[in-house]
């Protein structure tokens, strides 16, 4: 059993929580872009590392508020737990989530409100 | 805690607990039970979502200077203010009263965004009192229940014996058990039978 720390409620035991999958899975914006494998990215595809892995939880039982945590699913070792919305802070926590598959996947880039992928899609129309 | 007088103008109607039967389990080593179950019946009970901009509404209507810290109570006279999450509170207040104070929130947070709902019927409050109440909680609960950590005016959402259950700490053995309508013949026998080797009683 973990003991995990709630960012509102404190240390509690891993039974109140339930775990919510990989974490920073970005929606792409402009999804009409992608072609269906690219979509299935992120729609279907889940990472299952061996070592650091970036998680979304929630505090069932509790206070019913989703957080990250950095866990290494080896040794079960809890290395970072931070807010919704925010990125790991921590040097490890960062590693993983620059070296995940996801970072270059088509359908990340098409999440961001950027310029490449609207020129790339005006190039080919 | 809140008095369970019906001091408003709500007949008193059927609660939770209202079918079980009064039970008892002697003490076997003599003496008082060390545990007894006593169902708050209409404790009046609104749930609160918002920030900290509700505080001079609720602070009006309570009396409270400021709103709970986490997993802390603040208490003035009947009236109790429970936090649950970051904007959450649970509002306790004498039963019969929550109609009534449930609908001046309600007006009051007008252009505040928040959300007021009186949730007396769907939860069940039950006091715990006794030598032996943490020791009971303590078999179905994660949580360290020792005095010095969990003590007068702590409380916590968490599950006893796989029920969701909020826990409310008055002082060394004196409890409010808050948990679902539907859950609370559940909990109430499981602490029953969980208190079988201090002794137990149950007066509904």
């Amino acid at each position: 059993m973990l003991l995990i720390t709630c960012p509102y409620c404190g240390p509690r035991d891993e039974s109140e929580f339930s775990c919510g999958g990989e974490a920073h899975i970005a929606r792409p914006l402009a999804e009409s872009s992608l072609t269906d494998a690219e979509f299935a990215d992120y729609l279907f595809l889940r990472d299952n590392p061996k070592g650091l892995f970036l998680e979304r939880w929630r505090h069932a039982a509790g206070c019913r508020r989703w957080f990250n945590m950095a866990r290494d699913t080896v040794t079960h070792e809890i290395v970072e737990i931070y807010p919704m919305g925010s990125g790991p802070a921590s040097k490890a926590g960062k590693a993983a989530h620059a070296a995940s598959w996801r970072r270059d996947t088509a359908a990340e880039a098409a999440s961001k409100p950027a310029h490449k992928s609207r020129a790339k899609k005006d190039k080919v129309s | 805690m809140a008095s369970v007088s019906n001091e408003g103008q709500r007949p008193p109607g059927r609660t939770a607990l209202a079918g079980m039967t009064v039970m008892a389990h002697d003490n076997p080593e003599g003496g008082k039970p060390g545990l007894v179950i006593t169902e708050l019946a209409h404790l009046g009970k609104i749930n609160l979502r918002g920030g900290s901009d509700m505080l001079p509404v609720i602070s009006n209507h309570t009396g409270c200077a400021k709103l709970p810290d986490n997993n802390r109570v603040v208490s003035v006279g009947d009236r109790h203010i429970v936090w649950l999450g970051p904007d959450e509170y649970l509002l306790l207040c004498a039963a019969g009263s929550e109609t009534h104070l449930h609908s001046q929130l309600t007006l009051d947070m007008a252009g505040i965004h928040a959300a007021v709902t009186n949730v007396t019927d769907s939860l069940c409050a039950l006091s715990l009192r006794g030598k032996a109440a943490r020791r009971v909680l303590a078999k179905g609960c994660s949580l360290d229940l020792h005095a010095s950590q969990f003590g007068a005016g702590d409380c916590a959402q968490t599950m006893l014996a796989h029920a969701a259950v909020t826990l409310i700490a008055h002082d060394a053995s004196g409890f409010t058990l808050v948990c679902r309508t539907s859950f609370a013949p559940y909990v109430t026998e499981w602490l029953m039978d969980a208190a079988l080797e201090f002794g137990a009683s149950f007066r509904g």
